[in-house]
């Protein structure tokens, strides 16, 4: 069991990371998540779901992908966004790959 | 109300709200379902969104919607006769940012339910019609302001609020496109 070493205050280590991803890159799907936080797919699936169901994050289907988003319906949408990403300064390595994935060049038309 | 087959989403959504009222719990209704009562059916959804105010017991919100013939399966009520089901989404009941919501009530054949008011019935389909450019959802809040008196001005001050004063008068466009 790995030593809790950082803040998790949405209910775990895995919902609280997802949370901080999306709200660095904006949207995101599954696949791209657990590359990006380097845990199984299904565990990224879980912690939306579970996410989801609080109405802090939204999806909707892309071509024939699902992509997430925080929940632009939230109430608390703004305060949200601000204190993920004040947890973003919190996470050198996660903000390392968020930014990674951002700079890396995708084929046009690639969804996402 | 007994609930049948051929109870209208209106009918299915106000008995529920009803009879949770009679149990003390009070729910509000929104969404989809919320619309179809201010259009009197004119508008469909598979299912009602109530958002609980306040703490329920999950075997209180089970035992009240029971007695109308409604079961829990996972995150939704269902009814052996009734095509629509039930849903319970978290809280708080806000639009937006905007958690100053006062409910209205709603009445089918005796039985009184809470509901969003006509005006934020609008805004609440609105809501997803900025966010998301689901163009279904502008329809229903044009459908709500042709069939119920909404306050356009408080929709507007809301939509500048939002950021959104070019879609508002989208909005208002397809109001009067059909007058």
């Amino acid at each position: 069991m790995l030593v809790k070493s950082m803040s998790s205050p949405f209910g775990g280590l895995a919902r609280t990371r997802v949370l901080v991803s999306l709200r660095l890159l904006e949207s995101s799907f599954p696949r791209e998540l657990s590359r990006v936080l380097a845990v199984p797919v299904s565990a990224v699936s879980r912690a939306l779901a579970r996410l989801e169901r609080d109405a802090l994050v939204a999806s909707r289907l892309v071509g024939r992908s699902r992509v997430y988003t925080l929940n632009p319906g939230y109430f608390a949408k703004q305060e949200l966004a601000a204190y993920l990403l004040r947890m973003a300064d919190a996470d050198e390595d996660l903000r390392g790959r968020t930014a990674e994935l951002r700079r890396r060049p995708r084929r046009a038309g690639k969804p996402l | 109300m007994t609930l049948t087959a051929t109870s209208s989403l209106p009918e299915v959504a106000v008995a529920a709200g009803a009879q949770l009222r009679r149990h003390g719990i009070t729910a509000v209704l929104t969404g989809g379902a919320c619309v179809s009562v201010y259009t009197d059916g004119a508008y469909g959804s598979k299912d009602a969104d109530f958002v609980i105010q306040g703490k329920v017991q999950q075997k209180a919100l089970d035992d009240a919607l029971a007695e109308l013939g409604f079961v829990r399966r996972g995150d939704r009520y269902v009814h052996a006769d009734v095509t629509f089901y039930l849903e319970f989404p978290p809280g708080p009941l806000a639009i937006g940012s905007d958690l100053a919501i006062r409910p209205a009530e709603v009445a089918i054949a005796g039985d009184v339910a809470l509901a969003l008011s006509p005006t934020d019935s609008c805004r609440d389909r609105l809501a997803a019609f900025y966010h998301w450019r689901d163009r279904q959802s502008l329809q229903l809040a044009v459908a709500v302001a042709r069939h119920q008196a909404v306050d356009l001005e408080a929709i507007g001050k809301w939509s500048r609020a939002e950021g959104r004063l070019d879609d508002f008068d989208e909005f208002l466009r397809e109001i009067r496109r059909g007058e």
